[in-house]
């Protein structure tokens, strides 16, 4: 260690490389997709940007059906009761990102991924780029009266519940970070198709999985589609966005990959 | 032991405090660990790590003192890795209680 090393390293954290307004952000809307597809968008689209081939983006998902999606590193088994499943027309898919498992039906959650530059959080602790990175959603929330918080490691959360969780996967170049918040939610049918465990309730202060989630619908009772346009907005005035579109030779990608890799059932049995 | 239907015999899960769950699932041959599977829902970069981490307890005898398995664990890690949500020492306690 050199006598200037040791001089650096007593200054604070520098500044990422760059700033949200550094770039024009797109937003990419679709129709609803399968599960699949929005598995397959998410690795194609970050590396898109990570190629440096797509503006930094930001994509808001809609499905056309029920699906649990499970974390890169959950094993199919202990996270998902195919009876439960089946029984409810729920398709399983397994996502590139970590983290744990969620059960969406259309209409019932507001997800959206951010694909940014890795220098937009480059020097961040993970920690730290989870907050910085939805800090415009906390703010959206602010000012629909919903006073929220990112509570570590990666959930947004409320007086009253847990409203959502975050997700991420470093891909190349680029930050896939995805979110999902719960607008409305059958918590019945929830605890039929995943698997819950005491263990990873055991720190959460509550020993329901029922009780963890207090969705963005009885928190505003407002429509899903205001939030979202609110959403929208505020991202707009802080950081700019302009509409955009998935490009054809994304879809095409992205069609080839469920083929040879998200659609499989080696990927989805990973971990068995 | 083995089960019946050859899925692992052992099974244990640990709630990292502040941190997420680590589960492992694993068959012993003899007093060595075989078989290992490690998931949950934390966060490991890049993903390719949890084969490293399964692999560096492949074999591992259950009698190996904590600090070194820990050890293990982390000198398997490429260099650039980042766990988030849990660490070696995490995986240790979850395979302690599988083994209890």
């Amino acid at each position: 260690m050199t006598p200037s090393d040791s001089t650096l390293s007593d200054k604070p954290t520098p500044l990422p490389p760059t700033q949200w307004r550094d770039y024009q952000w797109e937003l990419l809307r679709t129709p609803a997709l399968d599960p699949l597809m929005h598995m397959a968008l998410d690795a194609v689209l970050a590396d898109e940007v990570a190629a440096g081939r797509r503006a930094p983006s930001i994509r808001l998902w809609e499905w056309t059906r029920a699906a649990v999606v499970i974390g890169r590193f959950q094993s199919l088994k202990n996270e998902v009761d195919p009876v439960g499943a089946q029984r409810h027309g729920v398709e399983v898919v397994r996502r590139v990102s970590g983290g744990g498992a969620m059960f969406v039906e259309p209409g019932n959650t507001i997800t959206y991924s951010v694909y940014a530059p890795g220098d937009l959080v480059r020097g961040m602790s993970f920690q730290d780029s989870y907050a910085f990175l939805d800090r415009w959603v906390i703010d959206a929330l602010g000012t629909l009266g919903i006073k929220a918080w990112y509570q570590p490691l990666n959930d947004i959360a409320t007086d009253t519940g847990k409203i959502g969780g975050a997700a991420q996967a470093r891909r190349g170049g680029a930050v896939l970070h995805h979110v999902t918040m719960a607008y409305d939610i059958d918590a019945d049918k929830m605890v039929e198709v995943l698997r819950i465990g005491k263990e990873k309730l055991s720190d959460k202060g509550t020993t329901s999985a029922k009780k963890r989630v207090d969705p963005l619908r009885s928190q505003t009772g407002l429509a899903r589609d205001v939030i979202i346009e609110h959403m929208m907005q505020t991202f707009r005035t802080q950081n700019g966005l302009v509409d955009a579109n998935v490009q054809a030779h994304e879809w095409a990608l992205a069609r080839q990959q469920i083929e040879q890799k998200y659609g499989t059932a080696q990927w989805l049995a990973l971990v068995p | 032991m083995q089960g019946p239907d050859r899925t692992p015999a052992r099974h244990g899960e640990y709630k990292v405090p502040g941190g997420k769950l680590v589960v492992i699932d694993l068959n012993l041959q003899g007093n060595l660990l075989s078989d290992v599977r490690i998931s949950g829902d934390f966060f490991l970069e890049p993903p390719e790590g949890l084969d490293d981490l399964n692999r560096a307890l492949e074999g591992v005898a259950i009698d190996t003192p904590d600090a070194q398995i820990i050890a293990r664990l982390n000198a398997a890690l490429r260099p650039e890795s980042e766990m988030f949500g849990f660490s070696a020492e995490a995986v240790v306690v979850v395979l302690r209680r599988a083994l209890a």
